[in-house]
């Protein structure tokens, strides 16, 4: 077996295991509720938005309900991810695969996959099931270049909450201090960043929160870079020529890129250094 | 049996301990671990380790199962003149390991837990229902890991180390949980693997089983190997003799003359004993000289706790629970030369 053939098998099973887990069962209301329920809500012919705004595009409604996938489809990836190094060190299966011949590096591959997968197939069907209500809702379909990069974006952003949470797993043995880490973790991204911006803006001199103070929004979209969830809107702002926060698409994808590249390549370290 | 089937040159593991400083919290020392430690495992041969708590047994084991990556010395497999030096990943694709323990856990079955490995080492699904079988898990193929009782975790775990067909086989303490039934079968099972030329590492606490089923033991003891041999051969490096009892019933004769000769004697109502520190070749002369009748004449050959008593200069009688100091300097080595 090829060493790419071997890795998707392990991945293919690591993704079983996810995917039919107690905890997945009970996340999927969860995700439901917050995606398709968003769209759904977002995409109500009669919503008026704080501010008077009225999404009118479905892009517009995807781009709102993506907050389901940010409160939501993250924090799953975070429960789902939590204890897949940590529990298998602390029962003494972690000691049995680092005594198999496969490379630690594909093993490491292996595992991000297999859980990102776990997460990703039911959040992208979830996604197709909101674009139909949208199609329903508003009468009109989303453009296909803007159902790509909301898929493309929402795996990314999966991706980079399972690398995190992985991570964090590989760095303890027990479950408590495993879920601490993803979770606080998650918390910094979701609710913390913006009092991190906050502070920040405050220390510079900068109006807090006036939207249209344009020092505010370079300095709010330059540290949006900064977080994973800052660079999720900005791929998802690339679609909508109405918001400009100072950011190219350039920019917002190379700093995918790197929230990308640089996670996972210190968790196959930390795999590749790893000991029971 | 094939000269140096692999060898250990040198080997030297040591795990990184916090050392904070307060500039430097996060400052890590070399602690306990293995050290220039060199060994040759044969071909079909059950090698016991054995050594107190803390010893660097179980460290042992994962280094030569390639887990732990080391940090000097080197694997080298083949005879004397044409050895090659193995790599890591070498060194897991020819060796088993099997953990000490491993709780088994979760909702997955007996069957997907171990495709899982086997799909790591490139095993098919055929070997893994005749590992189920042979481990006598077969039917419990489809039973989910949590309801598994201790001794069936353990025939996993056998099962897990089995898979690809291992040269080499570490086991940590892979006697426990199981049934005497099981423990039974288990070592036949190694010996049908010992027959194949299937080369095994056995470290256990059950030192008395270990005994009867290893054909050399290598003696541990703060991270360094000791003493490596047979039983006899290690008995006879460290002077220790094979004592013989002798006893005997009704009233007791006069054996004044036993203790003149360093033998302890043990007299009660109706019977007596002797415990000879010689051979017993002069003794039984004077047994039969003086008309003695025994009843019972047995060699008790020393065994692998006094051994390892000997060998790291602890106090048989004084033996406590004290886990042994991290240092890695031995208390004695064998011979008797202090360090």
């Amino acid at each position: 077996m090829k060493d790419r053939q071997r890795i998707f098998a392990l991945a293919r099973r690591v993704f079983n295991g996810r995917f039919r887990s107690t905890r997945m069962y009970i996340m999927l209301p969860i995700l439901i509720l917050f995606i398709p329920g968003m769209a759904w809500g977002f995409s109500d012919p009669d919503i008026i938005l704080p501010g008077g705004h009225q999404p009118d595009s479905p892009m517009e409604v995807l781009f709102y309900a993506s907050l389901g996938v940010v409160f939501g489809a993250t924090m799953c990836a975070v429960l789902l991810a939590f204890d897949g190094v940590s529990k298998d060190r602390a029962s003494g299966v972690f000691e049995l695969r680092l005594a198999q011949p496969m490379p630690r590096h594909h093993q490491a591959l292996a595992l991000l996959f297999g859980t990102w997968q776990a997460i990703f197939v039911p959040v992208a069907v979830l996604i197709g099931l909101s674009v139909v209500l949208i199609r329903y809702r508003l009468g009109e379909w989303a453009a296909f270049g803007d159902v790509m990069v909301h898929l493309g974006a929402t795996a990314l952003i999966l991706y980079w909450y399972v690398v995190f949470t992985l991570l964090a797993s590989s760095r303890t043995k027990d479950q408590g201090t495993a879920i601490a880490f993803g979770i606080g973790m998650w918390f910094l991204f979701t609710f913390l960043w913006a009092l991190v911006t906050t502070m920040v803006a405050y220390a510079s001199g900068v109006a807090i929160g006036e939207q249209n103070d344009a020092q505010w929004v370079a300095l709010e979209g330059a540290f949006d870079l900064l977080s994973p969830n800052g660079v999720y809107h900005h791929l998802l702002e690339t679609r909508l020529v109405e918001i400009d926060r100072g950011i190219s698409d350039w920019q917002s994808w190379s700093m995918a890129m790197v929230w990308t590249v640089l996670p996972t390549w210190w968790f196959i370290r930390r795999m590749d250094e790893l000991q029971p | 049996m094939e000269e140096g089937f692999l060898q250990l040159k040198g080997v030297t593991f040591r795990h990184k301990v916090s050392s904070p400083e307060p500039f430097r919290p996060w400052k890590k020392r070399l602690g306990p671990g293995v050290f220039e430690v060199s060994l040759s495992l044969h071909k079909g041969e059950i090698l016991g380790l054995v050594g107190p708590n803390g010893a660097g047994k179980t460290t042992l084991l994962r280094t030569i199962s390639g887990i732990l990556p080391i940090q000097s010395g080197q694997f080298l497999q083949g005879d004397v003149e044409q050895s090659q030096p193995l790599a890591a990943t070498d060194l897991r694709s020819l060796v088993g390991h099997m953990p000490e323990q491993v709780r088994w856990q979760g909702q997955q079955t007996v069957h997907d837990a171990l495709m899982e490995l086997a799909e790591m080492r490139g095993a098919t699904e055929k070997r893994v229902n005749n590992l189920l079988k042979l481990v006598g898990l077969s039917e419990r193929h489809d039973t989910s890991l949590s309801g598994l009782s201790q001794g069936m975790r353990q025939r996993l775990t056998l099962a897990a180390s089995l898979l690809g067909s291992p040269k080499y086989l570490m086991l940590d303490e892979p006697l426990n949980g199981l049934d005497p039934v099981a423990a039974t079968a288990f070592v036949n099972l190694l010996h049908q693997l010992k027959e194949k030329g299937v080369s095994i590492v056995i470290s256990s606490h059950q030192v008395e089983g270990l005994q009867a089923i290893t054909d050399r033991i290598a003696l541990m003891h703060r991270g360094q190997m000791l003493a490596c041999g047979t039983i006899e051969s290690i008995a006879k490096s460290l002077d220790l003799q094979t004592k013989i009892n002798v006893s005997g019933e009704g009233p007791a004769p006069d054996l004044s003359w036993c203790e003149a000769i360093d033998s302890k004697v043990e007299v009660d109502a109706s019977t007596w004993s002797v415990q000879l520190l010689d051979d017993g070749t002069t003794t039984m002369e004077m047994f039969l000289e003086k008309g003695i009748g025994i009843k019972a004449w047995t060699p008790q050959h020393p065994g692998i706790v006094e051994m390892l008593c000997a060998a790291t200069g602890m106090n048989i009688e004084e033996v406590g629970l004290d886990i042994a100091s991290p240092s890695l300097l031995p208390h004695r080595r064998v011979g008797g030369e202090e360090e």
